[in-house]
Order: C-alpha cells, then sequence, then structure tokens
C-alpha cells in the first residue's frame, strides 16, 4: 500500500467518518484482531501526510525594486532607537527629532527594524528614505503606491521620483527662482497625482503667486478635491481674478481708519470686533477672517505701502494680529519682522488664535520665524510647555542656536513650574529641539533633575550625536 | 558577562515593569547598594516599613527580591540590574552578606564564578554539616526501610503502569469514535473534544499524551481551514501510534521505548538524567539561537532555549533543547539567555532515538554574547529537509526541530511567506505570526540562516544576510 493509495481510498473515509464512508476491507490488516483496523489506518494516513512535502505555490510576488542611496544607520544605534521609540509614555518630541535627523542626514533606519518601529515609519515615512515609504505603504492598492527612487540631486526630469516632501521643497525653490517654469512642471503631471500630492502642491503657489497663475488656478475650481478647490479659489480670490476678492471686502468692513496726531497727522487702524465675538474668541476670528487675505491687497485698499500698513496698526493689537498673521501666511519674514516688533507677545497671540501651520516655508524659514517671535521675549521667556510644544510642532525644526540659548539662559527646565519640573513632556521636548552645538550644556542642566527623569532625553541625545557623527565619518 | 539594556528587556516581564523600574532609578529609593564578587546587591524603599533586599549576579542574570511582587524579575530586580548597566549609581564594595549567602546556597544551574561562590556559600554558611559527614554515614541507614520504600516504589510503578494501560484503552475508543465521525465533525468540536480526553488521561497518570490532545484544538486553529482535517489526522495518527509503542515498549529498541514512555508521561529527573552514566553527554561550546516561549493549556509557560553546537562534526548531535517549565502566572516568558548567546557547556540528552533534549551537567564558561556567525553545515534547505524526513522515519512522533540552510531566500505569495530553495523548489510556509517581522527579507537575494519546522510552519530564527544579521524577536 503506497501513499496514492492511501490518498485515494481512506483519506475520504477518514475525512467524512468511517461510520458514513466504510474503510475498503481489502486494505484492512489481517492482524488487527482486537480492532476493526481503523485505528491503523489512521496512524499510517498520518505518517503519510507527514512525508508528503509542503506544496510550493504556483508564483511568487516580484518585490518592486527600491533605489535607495541613503545610508543605514549604525548597527550600535539600532537597539537604542528601537527602545526609544517603542517605549511606554514615550511623547512624539523624540520621534520628530529623530525624523528630520533621518531626513538632513541622508539616513535610513535598518530594513530589519521598519516593523519594530512600525508606527513611527508610518509616522515619518516621506523622512525616511523611499525603504521606509515602501514600507509604510504595503498595504496600499498597487495603484495608490508609487516608484521607490530618491536621487540625490533633484532636476526637471527627475523631480517625479521622490517622495512628496522632498518633491514639495523642490517645487518651492523652483518658484523663487521661475515661478512660471515651475507651474509648467505641475502642469505636466497634474492629472497623474493624488489628491493629497495636489493640495501639497498647490501649496507651493503661495510664493510668488501672480497673474499668470490664474489660467491654471481657474481650471483648478473643478478639481475632485475640495480642499484643492478651496485653495485655488482662496488664491485665486488673492488674485482679485474676475471680481474683487470678498474676503477683503469682509476685512475692509471691520478696520476703522482714523486720523491721529497733533502737529502731524497721521492715519491710524483699528479692527473692531463684531459683537457677537468675546475676547477669548478674538484671535480665532481674526485667523479666519484674515486668512485670504494678502499683505499687498490690504495696504492697496488703504492706499499706503506694506511698512506704513503697519505703522498705522502700531496701536492696535488685533490689527498687528492679523498683520503677523498675514506675513506668516505669505512666508514675509520681513514684514512680520516689523509687525512683531510692536506686537512682542506674538508667539502667544498666533498661538491662541490656532495657527497650525507655516504652509510650505522651507527649514531654515521656520527658523527664522521662530527667532522672529521668541526674541522680544528674552530672559522672559514663557515656561507655558503647551507654547513650546506648539512652537516645535509647527515649525518641525531644530530650534535656532540664538533661540536654545534662550531657554538654556533662562534655566527654563527649573523655571517652569512645580509640578510640571522634570517632567516626560518638557525635557523630551527641549532635548528634541536642542541644536547639536548645545547639547553639553543641556546635558549639564539635565544633571539636576533625576535619573529617572532623563532617561527619555539622555538617549535621544545620544543617538542625535551618533547619527550626526556616522554621518560625519562616511 | 555584564549586564545590559538588550539583556535587561529580555528578561522584563512586560513593558509595565520597564516602566516601573526606570521610576526606581532615583537613589533616594536605595538606602544601600554595593557589590562584591560578581554580585550586586541593595536594599529598595517600597511602600512598606521594611525595605526590600534585592540581589542580583551578573554572570548570569539571576536575581531575587523579597517584595511580594508576582512579576519576575520585579520592578526592583529590574532598576538595580538597570543601575548596574548604565553605571549611574555608585555601589560600595563590601563582602557577600548572609542574606545574599542564604540565595546563592539555594541556586542552581549557574555559572563558573556563581557557582564558586555558592559551594563557598555553603561551605560558610553550613560548616558544621560539611565537617559532621563521614564516608560511612550511609552505614547507618536501615535497609529494612530501604527495601519497603523499594518496594513501594515498584508497586506505585505497577499500579501506574495498569492505570496508564487502562487509560490507553479508552484513548483508544475515543480515537475510534473520531474516526467513525470523521475529521470535519472533529475540527467542529476539537475543543470541547479534546478537554473531555485530555482530562481521562490526566486521570489515568499519562500527562504526555494529556497535554498533546489538549493544545491540539490551539495547533489545529492556528492552521489555514481547509488544511486542518488533514493535520488533524496526523496528529490522531502520532496519538495512536504513541499509545500502541507504549504498549509493546518491550518489542522496541532500547531508545525508542524511552521515547515512547517520554511521550506519554514518564518523565525522567534532571537528577536522574545527571546520574545517568549512560546519558549521551557532549561537551562543546553552544550558540543560542532560539528562544521560544509558549503557553500551554496546563496552566505552565514551556520556555525552549535552542542551542547550536559551534564546534564539531563528529556524528554527535548538533543542536540541543533546554526546555524549562515555569508557571504562567509568573509572567516570567524567557529563560536566562539570550539568542546570541555562547556558552561553553557539558550537556545531557535525554534518551531518544533522536537525541534532542538536554540539561546542563556542567558549565564551564557562562553566556558571553557574541557576534560570530554561526557555523551553520554548507547545505541546502533541501538537505536539511531530508535529514528531517531520515529523523521522522526513526521517531514517527517527532516534533519541532531545527532547519539550517544555505543560499535560500524569502519569498511572498499573497500574506503568506515561504523559505524557498531555488535548487530544489522546496518551499516551507513560514509561521504566520512572522508575516509582518520576517517580511524585509522578503527583498533580499540569498539568506543563510536556521530555524525550527513542525510540520507544518518553519519558524525562521536566525538569518546572516547581506544586510547583517536578522533575528526572530
Amino acid at each position: 500500500m503506497n501513499s496514492i493509495t492511501l490518498q485515494a481510498k481512506v483519506l475520504p473515509s477518514l475525512l467524512v467518518g468511517t461510520s458514513r464512508h466504510p474503510l475498503p476491507s481489502e486494505l484492512i490488516p489481517p492482524s488487527s484482531s482486537s480492532s476493526d483496523g481503523t485505528l491503523e489506518m489512521l496512524s499510517l494516513m498520518g505518517q503519510a501526510l507527514r512525508f508528503e512535502r509542503p506544496s510550493t505555490p504556483e508564483s511568487f510576488i516580484v518585490e518592486p525594486e527600491i533605489k535607495d542611496e541613503r545610508k543605514i544607520i549604525a548597527d550600535g544605534l539600532r537597539r537604542p532607537l528601537i527602545r526609544l521609540l517603542t517605549a511606554k509614555n514615550a511623547t512624539e518630541h523624540p520621534a520628530r527629532a529623530l525624523a528630520r535627523a533621518f531626513d538632513r542626514l541622508r539616513l535610513r533606519p535598518h530594513p530589519f527594524d521598519l516593523p519594530l518601529i512600525d508606527a513611527f515609519v508610518r509616522s515619518n515615512a516621506e523622512k525616511l528614505g523611499p525603504t521606509a515609504q515602501h514600507w509604510a505603504d504595503r498595504q496600499k492598492p498597487e495603484a495608490e503606491t508609487r516608484s521607490y527612487f530618491d536621487p540625490e540631486l533633484l532636476d526637471e526630469s527627475n523631480w517625479t521620483q521622490p517622495m512628496l516632501s522632498r518633491r514639495v521643497a523642490y517645487l518651492e525653490q523652483r518658484r523663487r527662482d521661475d515661478a512660471d517654469a515651475a507651474r509648467t512642471l505641475v502642469e505636466s503631471t497634474w492629472a497623474q497625482e493624488e489628491a493629497d500630492a495636489r493640495f501639497r502642491l498647490l501649496q507651493v503657489f503661495q510664493t510668488r503667486l501672480s497673474m499668470s497663475d490664474q489660467p491654471f488656478l481657474s481650471r483648478l475650481e473643478k478639481d475632485r478635491a475640495p480642499r484643492v478647490r478651496a485653495l485655488a479659489a482662496r488664491f485665486l480670490a488673492r488674485l482679485g481674478a474676475g471680481s474683487e476678492n470678498p474676503a477683503l471686502g469682509v476685512c475692509l468692513e471691520r478696520i476703522k481708519q482714523s486720523q491721529s496726531g497733533l502737529l502731524r497727522k497721521r492715519s491710524t487702524l483699528q479692527i473692531e470686533l463684531p459683537a457677537n465675538v468675546k475676547d477669548q474668541a478674538a484671535a480665532r476670528w481674526i485667523l479666519q477672517t484674515f486668512a485670504d487675505v494678502s499683505f499687498g491687497d490690504l495696504a492697496g485698499a488703504f492706499k499706503v505701502t506694506e511698512k506704513e500698513l503697519i505703522a498705522a496698526g502700531a496701536k492696535d493689537e488685533p490689527l498687528l494680529l492679523a498683520l503677523a498673521l498675514i506675513a506668516t501666511n505669505e512666508h514675509r519674514l520681513d514684514l512680520l519682522e516689523l509687525v512683531v516688533a510692536n506686537l512682542p507677545n506674538a508667539w502667544e497671540r498666533m498661538f491662541e488664535a490656532g495657527l497650525d501651520t507655516l504652509g510650505a516655508m522651507t527649514e531654515s524659514e521656520r527658523q527664522r520665524w521662530e527667532e522672529i517671535v521668541v526674541h522680544p521675549y528674552r530672559k522672559d521667556v514663557p515656561t507655558a510647555y503647551s507654547l513650546w510644544d506648539w512652537l516645535h510642532r509647527i515649525t518641525d525644526a531644530e530650534a535656532p542656536a540664538s533661540v536654545m540659548s534662550i531657554a538654556l539662559h533662562a534655566k527654563l527646565l527649573t523655571n517652569v513650574p512645580e509640578h510640571e519640573r522634570g517632567s516626560g513632556p518638557w525635557v523630551e521636548m527641549i532635548a528634541a529641539i536642542c541644536p547639536a552645538s548645545q547639547r553639553q550644556e543641556l546635558r549639564e542642566q539635565l544633571t539636576k533633575f533625576d535619573r529617572s527623569q532623563t532617561v527619555t532625553p539622555h538617549a535621544l541625545l545620544e543617538i542625535l550625536d551618533g547619527m550626526e557623527n556616522a554621518r560625519t565619518h562616511v | 558577562m555584564p549586564l545590559t539594556f538588550e539583556r535587561i528587556e529580555a528578561l522584563a516581564p512586560d513593558q509595565a515593569s520597564l516602566a516601573a523600574a526606570r521610576k526606581l532609578l532615583k537613589p533616594s529609593y536605595w538606602p544601600t547598594l554595593t557589590e562584591g564578587e560578581g554580585l550586586a546587591w541593595g536594599e529598595c524603599q517600597g511602600s512598606g516599613a521594611t525595605p526590600y533586599r534585592v540581589v542580583i549576579n551578573e554572570a548570569d542574570a539571576g536575581y531575587k527580591c523579597t517584595c511580594p511582587s508576582r512579576k519576575f524579575p520585579c520592578k526592583h530586580a529590574l532598576a538595580l540590574m538597570w543601575m548596574r548597566a548604565d553605571r549611574s549609581a555608585a555601589f560600595a564594595s563590601a563582602s557577600v552578606p548572609d542574606w545574599v549567602k542564604d540565595w546563592l546556597s539555594r541556586r542552581r544551574g549557574t555559572s563558573n564564578e556563581a557557582s564558586k561562590t555558592q559551594e563557598e556559600a555553603k561551605s560558610k554558611t553550613k560548616p558544621s554539616i560539611r565537617l559532621t559527614e563521614i564516608p560511612e554515614a550511609g552505614a547507618d541507614a536501615d535497609p529494612k526501610a530501604e527495601q519497603r520504600a523499594a518496594a513501594a516504589r515498584e508497586r506505585n510503578r505497577l499500579e501506574r503502569e495498569a492505570t496508564v494501560l487502562a487509560g490507553l484503552e479508552d484513548l483508544d475508543t475515543w480515537l475510534s469514535d473520531q474516526a467513525q465521525h470523521g475529521m470535519a465533525n472533529f475540527i467542529a468540536q476539537t475543543a470541547q473534544v479534546c478537554r473531555t480526553i485530555a482530562q481521562r488521561l490526566v486521570d489515568a497518570k499519562a500527562p504526555g499524551l494529556a497535554v498533546r490532545l489538549d493544545a491540539l484544538p490551539t495547533r489545529l486553529f492556528t492552521l489555514p481551514g481547509p488544511a486542518r482535517p488533514s493535520a488533524a489526522i496526523r496528529e490522531l495518527g502520532q496519538v495512536h501510534l504513541i499509545s500502541q509503542a507504549y504498549r509493546r515498549t518491550s518489542e522496541l529498541p532500547e531508545l525508542l521505548a524511552a521515547d515512547a514512555r517520554q511521550a506519554v508521561g514518564w518523565s525522567v529527573t534532571r537528577e536522574a538524567l545527571l546520574n545517568d552514566s549512560e546519558a549521551l553527554r557532549v561537551n562543546a561550546t553552544w550558540r543560542v539561537f532560539a528562544v521560544v516561549s509558549e503557553p500551554q493549556p496546563d496552566r505552565l509557560r514551556r520556555v525552549e532555549t535552542w542551542l547550536w553546537r559551534q564546534n564539531g562534526t563528529d556524528g554527535m548531535p548538533q543542536c540541543a533543547v533546554l526546555i524549562d517549565f515555569v508557571p504562567i502566572s509568573t509572567a516570567a516568558a524567557v529563560s536566562g539567555y539570550l539568542v546570541g548567546d555562547q556558552i561553553e557547556a557539558e550537556l545531557s540528552f535525554y534518551r531518544s532515538t533522536f537525541p534532542l533534549r538536554a540539561q546542563i551537567s556542567a558549565l564551564k564558561r557562562g553566556a558571553e554574547q557574541s557576534s560570530e556567525p554561526l557555523t551553520l553545515p554548507d547545505q541546502p534547505l533541501s538537505a536539511s529537509y531530508a535529514n528531517y524526513e531520515h529523523a521522522l522515519a526513526q521517531l514517527p512522533w517527532l516534533g519541532t526541530i531545527p532547519l539550517s540552510f544555505r543560499m535560500s531566500s524569502v519569498r511572498r505569495n499573497g500574506e503568506q511567506l515561504y523559505l524557498y530553495d531555488d535548487e530544489s523548489e522546496l518551499s516551507l510556509p513560514l509561521h504566520t505570526s512572522q508575516a509582518n517581522h520576517a517580511s524585509p527579507l522578503a527583498s533580499l537575494d540569498r539568506i543563510d540562516g536556521i530555524g525550527l519546522w513542525n510540520g507544518y510552519e518553519f519558524t525562521l530564527a536566525w538569518a546572516e544576510t547581506q544586510l547583517g544579521r536578522w533575528l526572530r524577536s
């Protein structure tokens, strides 16, 4: 009796039951006097099945080709990295700092570690290189995935290949150099882009927005994604295309113009809040009302220059806040600096307003923005965690050295309210924003806390040092 | 061997324990912190009036704490290890106190240095007993009492034999019933029927078969639906084979008879194994390549430490497994060893046609982490699989065994990963729990490594790749 006979004659009986499908009598061993031979057949069949080799699938999936030119993180940093990113109660600050470091240093996590730091990879895939991007996309339908290339240098021939964040950064630079050429690039790939990419690429039009963008923006009024349609409409409104910007009209209704001064009359501007807007909601109302207005339009409406507009609103805090938000929106850091000179608490006021993005600002612009809003405080730097947390989230960058100096010299960590002193979020956040040049000074300040409170910040600083050293020694 | 964070993480029963230990890193919690002779000990101020006494052995990560925690190691032991690992606290030097010596004297299976200290501890704490021992002490034993005890043992053995045989008759009836009703029906009510027969087999003093049948539903339900009926035939067929082999031990070769008795549930104690002069002993350098922890239905956790022999191809076993059973309630889920550890030891193997399970009879050098690759044989997966088939022919109820491989690849079909040998086109499905973790291997060309094959799924344990070493987590 061989395996084929057993498969053909015995297996069906055992599967459906020998009572319904009796075993063939000729197969029953003659020596089995004590039983009907069923159990012997069961053992024989079982053993025959054990000797069957596992079946090989007809085909295997061909894994996509990934060209990842980034260097893999040093072996010695892998375990500490995993430990830090999977620690219980860890805040998002270390993860954000690490993702930035991966991006800036063009490093990538070890592919074997991706399953272990899955949540981190999913949240920061764009900053971790094509291999990580592929890992994060593995559950997506094939149609929604793209090629996984990350060339070191981008030009017009390969700018569509890398991850979206690099494409946006490239396009942003192109808009500065040649806005029309940048628009042509976007137009050439627009139909193939998914909604998220379309929205982020369109945000770049903020830079050097001009009437030559109008035909393209007009076509976007029928885009499939509502947020793309809304953003295009805002840009068109700002251009005053076709009709007057309705948002500008609403703003002008709320700005009261008057004259002041005895010898030399000066024009002054002041926002009159609607009666139904309470004081605590004023900042949010300003953010919403002035979102679609440009500095140039506002100045033009009052027939003054941009600088004169700031001077005219210098005595009115709500108007200064509005101007700070507009300047931020338009990446006009020169104007923001002038506004903040009259509104030293712009940081707190913009936080109250609920500003949640710096748009497509480059990292250096974001750091400059941070300097502008923090510098007026000098030694009286705020000690509210929510403000620093917001600053880190919105800039998503290391603090500029001058800002970190303010925090360190003010001994921020020891001056925060007692119940928050040395708490995980505080020390982790400060470590996450600390630039390399000031890590030693921060370490010295951390020695004043219990070791149990500074395990994560110390580990983060060690890893960041390790990543930077490994990169400089390549 | 210095304590590392990796070792501490591996020892920790859960993440919460690590988090709790971290809070205890404050020096103010530790009125005393002392070190000496490879040990570190201290007192940790807990919620009670009396501080807990904690001691750790750095050589083998042994520990003891007087706190009432049911977690092992507790947060106090973990915190003490942590402080040793990151050298953040100052430890005073001192001689080993009595309570530490007492702990050492009650330990077993320690490393060389610890054993030495243990011997010293024994000699110091119980000197009078040592000194009063004389070779003729046994002469005082009562020979009649000895004879009575031996007779009682023999009577118990015979009684158990009879009980087991009666239980096997019940088992035959049960198996016949399952065959009569068919495997499709068996799968539908497997949990209930297996539980019933397992309880009867426990009563019949055949715990080996009882555990095998109690675990059967879990094993079946880890497999894809269509594979379950044939898997049930395989498993029930094995049970019948064991039962028949047990009845015919006198007709079987000695080693196969020993296998049958062990499979039914006649256990061999560690002491009996170590005293067995005929037991196979292999003195070698061993490398830990996998640690597997599985809860069992009998509320015990089975912790397997798989070892690979680094030197010698002399026909002696190339691998071994150390098996420990710990209560699930203690939450201890790991062995004392980490994957990658290397030990120099003499292993005593339990008698078997295919010797695999062993005990450390003499530890010559304690565990040390090594970055060296495993000395795998230069053979493809197909050759290892052929060895498995040969072993299966010798021991029909062979369980999980290690398979090494060279130049294989991990391939994907849908969600399922396979270890694939190009030459022979043999493909072994990877354990479903590894679908995520082993996924990055699918983009690599060729890998060498070792894993555990249970007849259904392959658990990849260790792989050397062009991107470095991959280890099962």
